[in-house]
């Protein structure tokens, strides 16, 4: 079974669809997951303490968790100097703390198997740098740095730790980015498209796959930078 | 036999389990962490879901990602005595 972050909307929930459609068990988080038609329970990643109630139901069920899919993420599209210490805080404590303490906390039903595969998400804003996203692209940088050494630390017991970054992927997190800069960021990427939602999930499915084990520590850039 | 021998006995079996070192060699000052730890990353890993399983059993989380789990002067893990009054006194607060 995979626990998959933020499974009510966007990347998250598109992933879990796909898993479901490929005949793997998915336990999706949200922190609103009503009529979501697969397995999943409420939970605010930012929150220590929910995630270990996560944990607390996982061993309860003695459910067989074999991925952690950390797509939960939420974005602020403004100038660091315009930016309230508040939403900074949010970000940080959402994309940066959320994914590190699900990997903490989840992890260890992977050591228990040795075996696994975490997927943590980046974004394309972290190689470009771009101008508005400072914050994001921070706390993205993290989630980077985070997984290229707890890859490390996961290797002896036989878990791969990757990231994906996407480009600008036609979901809810972009919609205040308009169409005239989403085409600026796409023109920086190797393959100038603007992917979809079915191309992130085609490479989560690629990492999920056991021939995909010699791959840890590594940030893959949907459309290349 | 009171409470807290009975955790150091159990500590320190999970030790050995782990370890694979014979038990006349563990003891309340057996090192876990730093230099002459005899538990490398790994087995240290290995040991905090053994005592996961055990406070389960006991009717207790056991939380090893506590702020005492990081101090080098006292953490929990500086040795198997530090680490069984920290297990004994989470079980005890529980």
């Amino acid at each position: 079974m995979f626990i998959v972050t933020g499974a009510s909307k966007g990347l998250g929930k598109a992933i879990c669809l796909r898993l479901i459609k490929n005949n793997k068990k998915v336990l999706g988080l949200a922190r609103d997951t009503k009529n979501l038609p697969f397995k999943s329970l409420n939970c605010d990643i930012s929150s220590t303490e929910e995630i270990r109630s996560i944990v607390r139901i996982v061993r309860k069920q003695k459910l067989n968790i074999t991925g952690i899919i950390n797509a939960a993420g939420i974005a602020s599209m403004n100038l660091a100097l315009t930016t309230p210490s508040v939403t900074t805080e949010k970000i940080v404590q959402t994309n940066l703390l959320g994914t590190i303490y699900c990997c903490q906390l989840f992890a260890p039903f992977l050591v228990r198997n040795k075996n696994g595969t975490i997927i943590n998400f980046s974004t394309i804003a972290v190689s470009l740098g771009l101008k508005g996203e400072s914050i994001y692209a921070a706390s993205k940088a993290g989630v980077e740095s985070f997984s290229r050494a707890f890859a490390r630390e996961m290797a002896d017991f036989n878990i791969s730790v990757n990231c994906i970054a996407p480009g600008p992927i036609k979901t809810d997190l972009i919609r205040g980015v308009s169409q005239k800069q989403v085409e600026k960021i796409i023109s920086n990427q190797i393959i100038q498209k603007q992917f979809t939602p079915e191309s992130v999930c085609d490479l989560v499915e690629i990492l999920i796959d056991k021939r995909a084990k010699t791959l840890s520590g590594q940030v893959f850039h949907i459309g290349g930078v | 036999m009171n409470d807290i021998q009975k955790v150091e006995g159990i500590v320190l079996q999970e030790i050995k389990n782990v370890s694979e070192i014979k038990k006349s060699v563990i003891n309340k000052r057996t090192r876990l962490i730093g230099n002459d730890s005899i538990l490398d990353s790994m087995k240290l890993v290995e040991l905090c879901l053994s005592l996961t399983d055990i406070a389960e059993e006991l009717g207790f989380e056991f939380d090893w990602t506590s702020d005492k789990a990081m101090s080098t002067s006292r953490s929990m893990f500086k040795d198997a005595g530090s680490l069984s009054n920290e297990f004994l006194r989470q079980w005890k607060n529980n």
